[in-house]
């Protein structure tokens, strides 16, 4: 029985699931007499809502996880907790600008239809803990995508290095999570089996977010795809979620970190910093977006596997604000591209007096991913490079070195692409104000949330404490409703 | 209203009125419709004015109460944990009397780039540029704890390295602004990884927490083992900023931006900011006299590669460069030997002859071609009277280094640079064709028409 006070949420939820679905099918059958664009949108901006909705709502209630449907592997069919209140937006926000951004060509009838399921897949992946469905959703999430690069101009070779990783993440995954089921971990008497499962889904997550020596997928998706595909399957960090779902949910910190976790941060600091270092040598912008978002997606799980709430709640700053940075300048490098073609950066390509407002956008951009004062991801490098630091020497400062490195390697982008000679003959690239609105939505939540982020920090605050077992005040239902997590604490 | 509402309202506008403009002028130009030339400049000019009004008032108020510091809490930005970061701001000797100077400085060149700007195509964006970097000087200027003041020097870090880079058409300023970014940012760890250690030390960032008594007499109230660490990150980062040897390579190159953004940076604020981030951690610097050491070494370092390098410089613009940095040094040097005062007075009156020295260089140039043209020659040129006192052989020596500009740029050059961009560039080849391998055919994109 579904308390009164949480039917809310839940038909929240499943709106916010279905209204892509919906949309999905509907495209896929060709309803949208000729306006895919506006019909996409729409469906986009009624998941924004109602993601928005559970957040309001998830911030009048007591804080303790809802959990709904039949309990296996330490999940629940629908989980709505605090990540989930912070995080559906985030990823509703970034589906819906890529729509309303994408030029023309890319939204035929039936790349929007991916588009759509693909969005309605990542919701539903944000919005349980079920092992096995979390496994479908890694398919459900991953095959449009493979689908789009594969009929993609251009890539079919960007196409069979996606698959190798993914189907190597999801076997992984899928075997790992049932050897979860058989024998968890977390109980008291563990063998092999749960091991060997913790380790299996720590490697598929670490294919599954490009960590070295799995990361090559990244920079070639976006190299290889367009650019909605890349951003739409890179931006939610679904291998993140699944993390926070399956390995930090029984760990048990106060003890000490298990062995995945250890070695799965370790090799995303060195992603991290491997990833920005690589950005600054890269020939042309689609792989130094892809460099970067691979180094940034690295850093938010060397952060998500880390034991302090400073950590983890730096870490899920930088997966929000790097994200809408990074989605910021893909949509503007897409415009520019579709406009001007490919962009290399082996010199100087004299673009900004084609394209003042997008040098501005991706300039404004590219400050909020790497710690402008007044953005947020000036609060998340604070939170993270103090909680690494406090946590270990090393990771501090690989955490430090990977920020100063991607920060070079965006202004060297920026520089390279509007700075230099001008084409006295190149035309005027406006910006169209679908574009604009898109855009200016994307910098105004990231000024919003870095000039006033108490709001954000402390419901990340109270759900990293969760996370890590250190809530304030545990009432019963918390504590009953903490038996009911994952990590069984 | 109590004497701290007032002090506090006032300091609030010192911030609040350039931070005003950048909205002011920047939203209405990211929406595509940027003020006129002359709305631009008056609403910067305003905010500035208004900053300057606001910090005479305040130093009046502090005059009069004998430099009694009061410390403004506007509240905590975000908190995690024993982590939180607070605006809080201090108005005492230090910081009241800098912030009149920079905000008057600023607003006088404000005043002259509106001129001098005329119809340039970037008009909006060079006074969108000083109203950050304004903002971002009186953010650092006014912090009472080391997050606020780390978010004003990054401001004056972005400013500085678009404003060089303003001339986005010329090849040299892109790469002279890359330049200054890449050292700026391998410099700001220094202060990063201070902030942190301040917080790790005492909880908070706060300065009334590190330091005990007013400034210029502060005492500090942490172990000498943590002053000292934090110091010498403090010195690390100060030596980015204000182009200290061997981070001093970028300096010479940030002529390249427009000459009121090289007046007001190069020649006056910017490269002080090092300094005064030093001057305002006095009380560290007291407990570590391994910094104190460090910095006079490096002050008295720079100011002579400055001086012998500035000497044979053939563009006037780097010849101010080299005198800006030969001053810088010699104030770290004072600051290194636990002068207050004096680095403050000498900070304050190099600023303003810099600055207005550069303001003065292209008229400067005109005058001088004026006089040759009534002299009918060279008017003869100035000699390095002790130079001469050396022998032949080692003025030639001499001269042969300062031409090189000390050799600064091949060791840096050689020993970081060029190794680590072609490690990076053999990383990014076997990835290349890794993916090549993975792919088939050209790799991802290989085919993308």
């Amino acid at each position: 029985m579904i308390p009164p006070d949480d039917r809310g949420l839940l038909v929240a939820a499943a709106i916010t699931v279905a209204a892509p679905l919906v949309g999905s099918a509907v495209t896929a059958v060709g309803l949208t007499r000729g306006r895919p664009r506006a019909f996409a949108v729409a469906m986009a901006f009624v998941s924004l809502l109602a993601s928005l909705a559970i957040t309001m709502l998830w911030s009048q209630t007591d804080g303790a996880p809802r959990l709904f449907g039949d309990r296996l592997g330490g999940g629940r069919l629908v989980c709505i907790d605090g990540i989930t209140a912070v995080l559906l937006p985030y990823v509703a926000l970034v589906e819906m600008a890529i729509l309303l951004v994408a030029p023309r060509r890319a939204l035929e009838p039936s790349a929007v239809a991916r588009l759509l399921f693909g969005a309605a897949a990542t919701f539903a992946l944000f919005l349980t803990s079920h092992p096995l469905l979390l496994v479908a959703l890694w398919c459900a999430t991953a095959l449009p995508t493979w689908i789009s690069v594969r009929s993609t101009p251009g890539g079919y070779a960007a196409a069979r290095v996606f698959a190798i990783a993914m189907s190597t993440a999801v076997l992984c995954m899928a075997i790992g999570t049932v050897f979860l089921i058989i024998d968890p971990p977390w109980a008291a008497a563990a063998g092999w089996v749960g091991s060997a499962g913790g380790w299996l889904v720590a490697i598929a997550v670490m294919f599954r977010k490009g960590i070295f020596p799995f990361h090559s997928w990244y920079p070639a998706l976006f190299s290889g795809a367009t650019m909605s595909t890349a951003l739409a399957a890179t931006m939610p960090q679904v291998a993140s979620y699944t993390a926070v779902r399956l390995l930090i949910g029984h760990v048990d910190h106060p003890e000490g970190v298990a062995a995945e976790l250890v070695v799965l941060s370790q090799l995303a600091l060195v992603t991290a910093t491997y990833g920005a270092a690589l950005a600054i040598v890269q020939r042309d912008l689609r792989s130094l977006i892809g460099t970067l978002a691979m180094s940034q997606s690295a850093l938010v799980l060397a952060g998500l596997a880390g034991t302090l709430p400073m950590e983890l709640n730096g870490a899920f700053c930088v997966w929000i604000s790097s994200g809408l940075a990074l989605t910021g300048i893909g949509l503007v490098s897409w415009t520019l591209e579709s406009r001007a073609g490919p962009i290399r950066l082996d010199t100087p390509q004299g673009r900004f007096w084609d394209a003042p407002a997008l040098a501005a956008f991706f300039l404004l951009f590219g400050l909020a991913g790497i710690g402008l004062p007044g953005t947020l991801s000036f609060v998340a490098d604070d939170l993270i490079v103090s909680g690494s630091l406090d946590e270990q020497l090393h990771a501090g400062l690989l955490v430090i070195l990977a920020t100063v490195l991607s920060g070079i390697a965006m202004m060297r982008g920026w520089f390279h692409v509007f700075g230099g000679p001008v084409d006295s003959e190149g035309m005027q690239h406006a910006i169209l104000p679908r574009e604009r609105l898109a855009l200016t939505i994307l910098l105004a939540v990231l000024f919003l949330l870095g000039l006033w982020p108490d709001p954000l920090v402390r419901a990340l605050d109270r759900a990293t404490g969760r996370l890590l077992g250190v809530s304030a005040a545990a009432t019963d239902r918390d504590v009953h409703d903490l038996q009911d997590l994952p990590q069984g604490r | 209203m109590t004497n701290h509402d007032i002090v506090s309202l006032l300091v609030t506008c010192q911030l609040a009125a350039p931070a005003a403009t950048v909205a002011l002028v920047g939203v209405p130009a990211l929406l595509g419709r940027p003020p006129s030339e002359r709305a631009t400049s008056r609403i910067v000019g305003a905010g500035f004015a208004i900053g300057f009004i606001a910090g005479l008032l305040t130093l009046a108020t502090l005059v009069a109460r004998g430099f009694v510091p009061e410390i403004v809490h506007l509240g905590s930005w975000f908190s995690v944990g024993h982590h939180e970061a607070s605006v809080e701001l201090v108005a005492d000797a230090l910081s009241v009397p800098y912030v009149c100077f920079s905000t008057g400085l600023c607003g006088l060149v404000n005043a002259f780039a509106r001129k001098y700007l005329h119809r340039e195509p970037g008009f909006t964006r060079f006074f969108l540029l000083l109203a950050v970097f304004g903002t971002g000087m009186n953010l650092m200027v006014l912090a009472g704890s080391i997050d606020v003041l780390f978010a004003g020097w990054e401001l004056l870090g972005i400013s500085s390295t678009l404003l060089i880079g303003f001339f986005l058409e010329r090849g040299n300023a892109v790469r002279a602004a890359m330049r200054a970014f890449a050292t700026y940012r391998v410099c700001d760890v220094g202060l990063l990884a201070a902030a942190v250690m301040v917080h790790r030390a005492v909880g908070s960032g706060d300065f009334d927490r590190l330091f005990g008594e007013n400034w210029p007499n502060g005492t500090c109230l942490v172990p000498a083992a943590t002053a000292t660490i934090v110091s010498l990150l403090l010195v690390f980062a100060a030596m980015g900023k204000s182009a200290q040897v061997p981070f001093s390579g970028w300096l010479p190159q940030a002529m390249e931006g427009p000459t009121p953004s090289s007046a007001i940076f190069y020649g006056a604020l910017s490269i002080h900011a090092g300094a005064y981030v030093l001057l305002r951690c006095e009380a560290l610097l007291d407990q570590s006299p391994l910094a104190r050491l460090l910095l006079i070494a490096i002050g008295l370092g720079t100011a002579l590669h400055a001086n012998v390098v500035g000497r044979v410089q053939t563009d006037l613009k780097s010849m101010l460069a080299y005198a800006s940095m030969t001053q810088s040094g010699l104030i770290f040097a004072e600051i290194g030997f636990g002068w207050r005062v004096i680095p403050l007075v000498h900070v304050i009156s190099h600023a303003i002859l810099r600055s207005l020295q550069i303001l003065r260089s292209s008229s400067a140039l005109h005058d001088r071609h004026a006089l040759e043209a009534a002299l009918g020659g060279h008017p003869g040129a100035d000699r390095w009277a002790l130079g001469r006192l050396l022998p032949e052989g080692l003025q030639a020596r001499i001269y042969r280094i300062a031409l090189d500009r000390g050799f600064e740029e091949m060791v840096v050059g050689r020993l970081f640079i060029v190794p680590v961009l072609w490690l990076l560039e053999c990383a990014a080849e076997l990835e290349r064709r890794w993916l090549v391998f993975l792919g088939g055919d050209a790799g991802p994109g290989g085919g993308r028409p």
